[in-house]
């Protein structure tokens, strides 16, 4: 229960950092989204019941701070979740690299799915020429945040222990018998 | 029949909450008006928060320009003192002007005078993803805001409210791309409806033949019946007219700098 509420503060400080404090430094565009990496680690590290749960929470509070309409993003992320899920089954989800790739591969999936349902479901015109030039600073910022977040993890866990793959991790671990 | 299902029970699970999930934001489309318990919660949950990193980022700013940051500040302060001459040139010149406008008006009885009460209001938050554009702002349902309000800077248009907890609304922007407002251009009274377009406005339906320019001015129509009659949206930029076709393309840019804006106005009234 305590690593629930643990992934919801964080969650909290993902959006409040988006919204109060990236702001002041960079563009738009260049915000990385944070709740994106949360949501694939939620999907590498949790058990699916707890995984899903907290991804109805956290794409809830992303929708209350984006956009006009409850549910979109709960639908994107839950999407995502699944796919890093179906995906986790055949990698090796250990491999920090491989993190990355799923960060970029989640920034596009993200993309995409937000095109298709505000043109398909809101009918909101032009948004794909709003999402699309904005795709690629989207994909940086992703990839040097979470870049930055991985290293300062490892090095985190590297003075505080001797294991050397990604902590939390242990239900993949488990499963695949790492 | 049951073997299957137990077979594809965990695929099965992921299809229907997806349907759901799907089912929910289909639903809150047609509920845009409204702010649900969840969306309020988290508002009203994060308000404090926002306000309290807005606050503190001010002040390490503040402390950074006035004490650290003085680099230019001689300089800038000769550049200052002869700005201020300039200004006070100018603001007798404006007075002279209000003074002028004033009687003018009476004399001429311009029923078109956008003369509202409003509420000045705080930006605390900008939106969560790159492709909407929203902002949260400091007041919310207690100071009497409420959904549909339209929030207007010294500039211009900002947009409208469309959420509300009690202590935040969230606005959004009229370059958001879901954003659509009744639009006249100024000069020519062409009408046509001002479309967000992220970074930039579009102004649809203007006919193929009616007379715009670059550089005029664009302002609300107040057809919609949410924004007063008169406000600048934008200046025209770019002007295109196919050799076919019945409207022309028309880009906009937005008279507002949203990327410095930090004090806006919600317009909480009738017209008097």
């Amino acid at each position: 229960m305590r690593g629930f509420f643990l992934y919801l503060s964080l969650g909290m400080l993902a959006v409040l950092l988006r919204t109060s404090v990236f702001p002041l430094f960079f563009t738009p565009g260049f915000c990385p989204d944070l709740l994106l990496v949360l949501v694939i680690y939620l999907g590498l590290s949790e058990n699916m019941l707890r995984a899903v749960l907290l991804t109805l929470l956290l794409g809830g509070m992303q929708d209350s701070f984006s956009g006009t309409s409850l549910g979109l993003y709960v639908f994107v992320c839950l999407t995502i979740l699944l796919l890093v899920r179906l995906l986790s089954e055949h990698l090796n989800v250990e491999s920090p690299p491989l993190l990355i790739l799923l960060i970029a591969g989640g920034t596009v999936t993200q993309n995409l799915l937000l095109a298709v349902c505000l043109t398909m479901f809101a009918d909101v015109g032009p948004v794909v020429q709003v999402l699309l030039p904005a795709l690629p600073q989207q994909m940086l910022a992703n990839l040097l945040a979470s870049f930055l977040i991985l290293s300062f993890v490892l090095k985190i866990q590297h003075l505080f222990g001797n294991r050397a793959g990604l902590a939390g991790l242990v239900y993949q671990s488990k499963r695949h018998g790492t | 029949m049951r073997d299957l299902i137990r077979r594809y029970r965990n695929l099965l699970l992921a299809v229907a909450l997806l349907l759901s999930v799907l089912l929910l934001y289909s639903y809150n489309l047609r509920q845009k008006a409204s702010t649900t318990f969840f969306e309020r919660a988290v508002l009203t949950l994060a308000a404090p928060f926002q306000a309290s990193i807005d606050g503190a980022s001010d002040a390490v700013f503040g402390w950074w320009q006035h004490y650290l940051w003085l680099v230019n500040a001689e300089q800038r302060n000769v550049e200052l003192v002869q700005e201020n001459l300039q200004l006070r040139k100018s603001l007798q010149q404006v007075e002279e002007f209000r003074l002028q406008n004033e009687r003018l008006r009476e004399l001429l009885a311009f029923v078109d005078d956008i003369d509202r009460p409003a509420l000045p209001a705080q930006v605390i938050g900008e939106d969560v993803s790159s492709w909407a554009r929203t902002i949260t702002i400091d007041k919310g349902t207690r100071a009497g805001l409420r959904t549909g309000l339209p929030v207007v800077a010294a500039d211009g248009v900002v947009g409208r409210i469309i959420k509300s907890s009690p202590n935040s609304s969230r606005v959004l922007l009229v370059t958001d791309a879901s954003s659509a407002i009744a639009a006249l251009v100024q000069r020519t009274r062409t009408r046509g409806v001002a479309r967000g377009r992220g970074a930039e406005l579009s102004l649809d339906f203007a006919l193929r033949d009616a007379d715009i320019e670059p550089n005029d001015l664009l302002v609300t129509s107040g057809m919609g019946g949410v924004f007063p009659k008169g406000l600048p949206l934008g200046q025209i930029g770019q002007v295109e007219r196919d050799e076919f076709g019945l409207f022309q393309r028309v880009k906009v840019a937005p008279a507002v700098d949203f990327s410095h804006l930090e004090e806006v106005l919600v317009v909480v009234g009738e017209d008097r």
